[in-house]
């Protein structure tokens, strides 16, 4: 099952979102557990094919704790409330440390090394590494919480303080976009002889960023093939 | 430029975004660095890859929210580097390969949302085995799939990044240093932009300064 729950994602659409996936995970339990009543486990089957949705990290919560309530004998019904109590909060949760946590913080360590001059398979080792350490742990974590807890992972989750956790990584990442904004200006302008104008036009960048916020990456983009467009009209009329 | 490299780079970044593991080699940083260095231009694929992490900082999968694809345009603008003749390969075509990249994610988005709603027809079809058998034959079909459109927007990115840098760049008519400027305020809005996935200046900006006092003083003792 853990194994397979590297591919959880790979089925997902909009319909039962990762509710295949989940099936396909869960499968080699089904299987032993429905041995010799192959009615009983093309019932199971098809009723963990039906929506469900989870962080494809913290899956393992859910999947660990449903076999368990499998084996034991649980109900359709019982089984069926669990998984749609757990969907959405295992959900916002790996968002909410991974992909808005964890992962900018590891490009940005990443970004740090390269802009400092690191050779430039260094970055990309360091974020690999430093990211799937956390990756790994959290899957295996996962599944060992929702294998020994069963239906228990609500409070083992609130004693296991992933928002504290999530605030540590906030902070430090926060940090290090305010460690990167200079240095990364830094390298831009060394060498340069008249470089004041452009550090006073991107420290005004950086206020406009600050500002804006997330939603600067459009009108950015789209500056940037503006100013493309320009410069080749310049270059071709001149 | 390899085709073969570029067609087995979309296929394998094409199932990482989603599809098997998710340990993040397509992330713009990882495969740029990786794609450059298979296709001829390690330092331009790391410096575009670099760019592109950048903006795509405060990108986020969340739940079924449609959202543009970085591997796949980062492999196919890498590639577009690659091809362009050796005297674009500064600047003005770093540039270029960002401003195609940015807008290729957005195809390679496209393509994601396609293949999901078009993979309900596999999962939902009528079964013809036992539940168990079809179930493992459907999603092996849609990892297959998944895998097949990464190829297929790699190739086409390529291919039509390779025309826009080849036919765009010998007529750049800015000087190298605005055009690096140009990137370097772009790169600076966006990061500076991505502190809200951290909880924006309100929550943050004693932290957020407490860095970019470390950062400048880093900077004068250099």
């Amino acid at each position: 099952m853990f194994l397979r729950s590297f591919v959880i994602q790979a089925s997902f659409n909009y319909r039962t979102l990762i509710g295949t996936g989940f099936a396909f995970v869960l499968l080699p339990a089904l299987v032993r557990i429905f041995a010799g009543r192959p009615h009983a486990l093309a019932d199971a089957v098809h009723r963990h094919e039906q929506i469900f949705n989870s962080h494809p990290y913290l899956a393992g919560v859910a999947l660990g704790a449903v076999a368990r309530l499998e084996a034991e004998g649980a109900t359709p019904g019982t089984v069926e409330k669990f998984k749609t109590a757990v969907r959405g909060s295992l959900g916002t949760l790996g968002d909410v440390l991974f992909w808005a946590g964890w992962r900018p913080f590891c490009a940005l360590a990443a970004l740090l090394l390269y802009f400092e001059g690191a050779p430039i398979w260094i970055p990309v080792v360091c974020f690999l590494l430093l990211f799937n350490t956390g990756h790994l742990l959290a899957r295996a974590w996962s599944f060992r919480v929702g294998l020994r807890y069963g239906t228990g992972v609500a409070e083992r989750l609130r004693r296991a303080r992933l928002q504290d956790l999530q605030r540590f990584i906030a902070g430090a990442g926060a940090f290090m976009i305010g460690l990167l904004l200079p240095l990364s200006v830094g390298q831009y302008t060394q060498g340069m002889t008249r470089a004041l104008p452009w550090l006073l036009a991107i420290a005004a960048a950086a206020a406009i960023g600050l500002r804006f916020g997330a939603a600067a990456r459009t009108p950015v983009a789209l500056a940037l093939a503006a100013f493309a467009v320009v410069a080749l009209l310049w270059g071709w009329l001149s | 430029m390899s085709w073969v490299i570029v067609a087995l780079l979309g296929g394998i970044v094409g199932l990482d975004a989603t599809s098997v593991a998710q340990i993040m080699i397509s992330r713009p940083l990882v495969v740029g660095t990786l794609a450059g260095f298979l296709l001829g231009v390690p330092v331009q694929g790391a410096l575009l890859g670099a760019l592109f992490e950048i903006f795509h900082l405060s990108i986020l999968p969340i739940g079924a929210a449609r959202y543009p694809e970085a591997g796949t345009a980062t492999v196919a603008a890498t590639a577009a580097l690659s091809a362009a003749p050796a005297a674009t390969h500064g600047s003005a075509g770093l540039l270029l390969a960002l401003v195609f990249a940015l807008g290729w994610e957005r195809v390679a988005g496209m393509s994601v949302s396609l293949f999901r709603r078009n993979v309900e027809r596999v999962l939902f079809a009528p079964e013809r085995r036992p539940a168990h058998r079809e179930l493992v034959r459907r999603h092996v079909i849609a990892l297959s799939l998944d895998a097949l459109r990464g190829v297929i927007v790699c190739l086409v990115g390529a291919g039509a990044g390779t025309l826009l840098l080849r036919a765009a760049a010998p007529f750049w008519g800015v000087e190298a240093v605005v055009t690096l400027g140009a990137l370097a305020i772009a790169s600076t809005i966006v990061l500076a932009g991505a502190l809200t996935i951290f909880g924006g200046w309100t929550t943050q900006y004693r932290v957020f300064l407490l860095g970019a006092l470390c950062g400048t003083l880093l900077l004068v003792l250099r």
